[in-house]
């Protein structure tokens, strides 16, 4: 089943086509990947996919229903989570605080219910603190809780940031670059997160990743953007060889260096 | 639960403490203990909109003179009584701070903190000049109400419903701010985007912290009027807001304990320059200044160093779930 379509996205910025005709589709359950050099789209792609940005054209499916034009948090409400290249949790609140936000479209209480503190409010507030831990626990960083967000290094907070999506149960979750920044260990660990939020969890997922290791090991398939434009999509082994692929990324270089050596 | 018992019985003290005041003090004390009790409700509701939802607004002066002006005209133009007229001027206060979170959708930090600033000058301005319904710069007096059968003279009367209404504002806020509308106030306040990313809604979110605020204020602009029996602008002017603003800066933003804190901080510097008017603006600009460069957390900051669980959770009960509250140490 198709869990995530795009249908001919396209988006200018001021005369420039940071979009063109994008069109893919990803699986239930699958990793895919979305890999092209700077300026390709990338973000931009993520940011129409959950709302930010409305296209001027094409469409946005989510699990076969459009989610085109819809507003970032109804989008969120329908499924689909979001992590971003630098790390998004909330300075103020602690680990466990932040993943509770992540709750909020599951928990229902109102303005009078919060006010008075109602028994079914304080019950409601119960499980999504019983959830949030769990979510810590599957992520591992259970003993951090309290800790302030601020005070997690960058891989943590990157980890707690994923954890945060994910406790709200979506179908599809975007990443923006999960792995910048991390050390090969950490990279090692990242890889078996995600292959754990998919085989666990179910979760699709759409990253965006620059590093290279991370994207052959855990990618199902590959979309390569260059320009705007879907220049390939395949098995991360048969994009890598595109010659197209190649050269959107390396041009020419790659003869000069083995013409020196 | 010692922790949240020891705040809820700081909470009952302070009450008591206030609850006592007019049994010994001279009315002077009183009236200020009133004011004191006006300013928390202020600082309270600001702090909300400030501290919380991270909202630069500037409009809190005018709320509470909307409040002032809603409750004291409705008396003297329509004869409607005390006890209608004044949730009738904080629920205008609250309906025009709802009204607020519209701009304030497009509009954020300077820019937000300039049209607030606009509005507020602008409703200064019509209590200043629309002299046939808000009886221009000399004001207008109010009746005092009556608290029969209550055996009680209409400023003792106004002091216990302020403190009242104090307390009662104070629990609801605290309760706010722990709930999912808090952490939603606070995701909104360090990352409006992200917060979308999780489903937020910033327009309802934006929008209760503006009324609520808008009410708090409104409500406190019914007690003054009441207070002083005696309603006119210069109450609500920009020194007025940089007062407000002053105390959530000093007492701690983002907590309410501090807003408690820098009201009463505040109100006592007030009075104690009461007889050297002119150098109230200065003492506050300058204290203002020391705090945003030395201690910009507040008061509050400062005392959650020295003091051990003085942390204000956005969660309800700590801990591992099922765990007794605030039974595990923290590390």
């Amino acid at each position: 089943m198709t869990m995530l379509e795009a249908r001919g996205l396209g988006i200018g910025f001021g005369g420039v086509r940071a979009l063109d005709d994008v069109s893919f589709a990803v699986r239930e359950g699958e990793i895919r990947g979305i890999i092209g050099p700077n300026g390709a789209g990338k973000t931009t792609l993520l940011n129409v996919i959950c709302g930010l940005v409305r296209p001027d054209a094409g469409e946005v499916l989510l699990a076969g229903e459009p989610i085109t034009g819809l507003k970032p948090n109804v989008i969120a409400g329908r499924g689909l989570g979001r992590t971003f290249q630098t790390s998004q949790l909330f300075r103020g609140m602690t680990v466990l605080e932040n993943l509770m936000t992540g709750l909020h479209g599951e928990t229902r209480a109102g303005l009078f219910a919060a006010a008075f503190g109602g028994r079914a409010m304080l019950a409601e507030e119960e499980r999504a603190r019983e959830k949030a831990w769990k979510a810590l626990e599957f992520v591992g960083m259970e003993r951090f809780w309290d800790r302030p967000a601020q005070a997690l290094s960058f891989g943590q907070q990157r980890v707690v940031e994923i954890a945060r999506t994910l406790i709200s149960e979506p179908k599809v979750v975007l990443l923006d670059e999960p792995a910048v920044g991390l050390s090969l260990n950490r990279l090692a660990e990242l890889d078996r997160l995600l292959r754990r939020i998919r085989d666990e969890r179910g979760v699709t997922l759409v990253m965006i990743e620059h590093v290279i290791r991370l994207v052959m090991g855990v990618c199902d398939r590959v979309t390569v953007l260059q320009g705007g434009v879907v220049i390939a999509e395949g098995t991360p082994d048969a994009v890598i060889e595109d010659a197209r692929v190649i050269e959107a990324y390396l041009g020419r270089r790659v003869d000069a260096r083995r013409r020196a050596s | 639960m010692s922790r949240l018992l020891g705040r809820r019985t700081l909470l009952a003290l302070g009450v008591a403490a206030l609850a006592a005041v007019p049994t010994f003090a001279n009315p002077y004390v009183v009236f200020v203990g009133n004011q004191l009790m006006l300013y928390v409700i202020l600082a309270v509701g600001l702090n909300i909109l400030v501290g919380y939802a991270g909202q630069l607004a500037f409009a809190n002066a005018a709320m509470f003179g909307i409040g002032a002006y809603g409750t004291g005209l409705l008396q003297v133009h329509f004869g409607v009584p005390y006890y209608a007229a004044a949730p009738a001027g904080a629920l205008l206060a609250m309906l025009i701070g709802l009204a607020m979170a519209w701009p304030a959708l497009r509009l954020s930090g300077l820019y937000l903190a300039l049209a607030t600033l606009a509005f507020a000058q602008f409703t200064l301005w019509v209590f200043l000049h629309w002299e046939s319904v808000t009886f221009g710069a000399g004001g207008f007096k109010v009746p005092p109400p009556s608290f029969a059968p209550l055996p009680l003279p209409s400023n003792l009367g106004i002091y216990y419903l302020s403190l009242l209404a104090m307390a009662a504002l104070v629990a609801i806020a605290w309760n706010v701010v722990r709930s999912r509308i808090g952490r939603a106030f606070v995701a909104i306040r360090d990352g409006e985007v992200a917060a979308q990313a999780l489903g937020i809604d910033l327009f309802r979110y934006k929008a209760i912290a503006f009324g609520m605020s808008g009410l708090y204020a409104g409500i406190a602009g019914a007690l003054h009027s009441a207070l002083l029996n005696y309603v006119s602008p210069e109450g609500f002017d920009l020194f007025q807001m940089v007062l407000h603003k002053a105390m959530i800066v000093v007492g701690g933003l983002g907590s309410l304990a501090g807003s408690v804190v820098g009201a009463t901080t505040l109100t006592l510097i007030l009075e104690a320059l009461r007889e050297f008017k002119s150098t109230q603006e200065i003492a506050f600009g300058a204290l203002l200044l020391v705090f945003v460069i030395f201690m910009p957390d507040g008061i509050v900051a400062a005392l959650k160093q020295r003091l051990q669980g003085w942390e204000e959770p956005l969660r309800r009960v700590r801990g591992r779930p099922g765990a007794a509250a605030g039974a595990e140490a923290r590390p």
